[in-house]
């Protein structure tokens, strides 16, 4: 039986857990908001490049140069698969589930014949591919810090995956990452990335204004925009990704430590009650032996 | 129809929105003046001054922009741009700071940034459409 010390100081040691998850969970709440708040501001520009792409796609003859980001270089055999993680853990399952994920689809990829590459963002997925699958890894971002540096953050990451582009290093990249659904829930969701897919996104207002958007003019030309759009939408899907999985990942650090804090609580809960069990298991032992020693007298 | 709708937006942010008469746009090839009802069009930028203008030609702000597109229809015009400042905002000092800088190490990745300085140098000192 544990001694009436040895209690005391684990529910101390669980009351001071308790106090940490609690602070943690209203900080990752209070970033919550603000990663969330820049989520959405920064959806009106992804929308509006989205819309003059898919009223340019059509234009694009599969060709040379830029436009094989949207075209695709005509083989699927290599793969580059970019998990994004979170950098710090604490957060539940966010991050094991875009490792999970990440590895069955590199499995299934390979068991197709294809080639993968690894190009993981955060230290969380770095770290695990590092110890898992560490040949395949090409390079890896951490400490990107999406909310403080904004866009640049992107841009570093695009411009590593269109170097390897066109190089020729692969020729299919996917992202797997979290999609923030609400506060409470991520959705691990993969995206084709590079080539483009047009198709997805544009198919139902493509029926609507085909007419309407044939008779845009073009300033200097279509080719032109398009080499300068489709770079671009390379960086801003990826900034996107980063703002959504940021905002996933507080969002699922305030949950797990919602569950953390209460967890603690029915901890302390049940310690004390074993406490004064104890304690008063003393003091009945004592009383006993009291009252037994002045009946032998 | 004497207003269009204008969206100033950065990948960061929606920066100005609102329905106004006239826009200048500097587009890739030469300025563009975006009144109601042009016609429909997509433009890529070179950087350089957004001027943005009330229904009876005052000039309400003026942005610099340092490349991006713009879509333009009879309604509505858009300007996606890379990253923007108020051309009041812009330290005339500090950008000549960071020119020389730039020009003492002439590499290639640079240029481009050259490029945005000089245009900010310029579009501070022009005063271009500033009466119409």
């Amino acid at each position: 039986m544990p001694s009436l010390k040895d209690i005391k100081t684990q529910i101390n040691s669980v009351v001071s857990t308790k106090k940490i998850t609690t602070a943690m969970k209203m900080v990752a709440a209070s970033k919550l908001r603000r990663s969330q708040e820049k989520a959405v501001a920064a959806r009106p520009y992804s929308s509006g490049l989205e819309e003059m792409l898919s009223s340019l796609a059509a234009s694009a003859a599969s060709g040379e140069g830029i436009v094989r980001l949207l075209t695709g270089t005509g083989s699927d055999q290599n793969y580059i698969v970019v998990p994004v993680s979170a950098d710090r853990g604490l957060c539940g399952g966010f991050n094991s589930s875009i490792n999970r994920e990440t590895f069955k689809l590199v499995k299934s990829l390979e068991q197709e014949g294809k080639k993968v590459q690894l190009m993981p963002v955060g230290k969380k997925s770095r770290d695990f591919f590092n110890r898992v699958l560490k040949d395949k890894i090409v390079e890896s971002f951490i400490d990107l810090n999406v909310s403080t540096n904004g866009y640049d953050s992107a841009l570093n990451v695009s411009n590593k995956l269109q170097d390897l582009y066109f190089d020729g290093k692969f020729d299919k990249c996917i992202l797997v990452f979290n999609k923030f659904k609400s506060a409470i829930t991520q959705e691990v969701t993969q995206q084709q990335l590079i080539p483009l897919d047009v198709s997805e996104s544009s198919k139902e207002d493509k029926e609507v204004s085909n007419e309407a958007k044939t008779i845009y003019d073009y300033e200097p030309d279509e080719e032109t925009i398009l080499k300068d759009l489709l770079p671009k939408n390379v960086s801003i899907q990826i900034f996107k990704v980063l703002l959504e999985s940021d905002a996933g990942e507080h969002g699922a650090r305030m949950a797990a430590m919602d569950n953390a804090t209460r967890n603690a609580g029915e901890m302390i809960d049940g310690l004390t009650l074993k406490y004064n069990r104890t304690r008063q298991a003393f003091i009945t032992k004592e009383l006993i032996e009291i009252i037994s020693g002045a009946e032998s007298i | 129809m004497t207003k269009i709708s204008f969206d100033l937006v950065s990948p960061e942010k929606l920066i100005f929105s609102d329905e106004v008469g006239m826009i200048i746009v500097p587009g890739k090839d030469g300025d563009l003046g975006v009144l109601p009802g042009h016609s429909k069009l997509v433009s890529s930028l070179r950087p350089g001054r957004v001027m943005v203008y009330g229904e009876d030609k005052n000039l309400l702000k003026s942005f610099f922009v340092s490349g991006g597109f713009a879509e333009v229809n009879p309604e509505k015009c858009i300007l996606l741009a890379e990253s923007v400042d108020e051309v009041s905002a812009l330290d005339k000092n500090s950008i000549e700071k960071e020119i020389q800088e730039l020009e003492s190490n002439a590499n290639n990745d640079e240029k481009e940034k050259l490029l945005i300085a000089n245009a900010k140098i310029e579009a501070l000192d022009s005063s271009f459409y500033e009466k119409i």
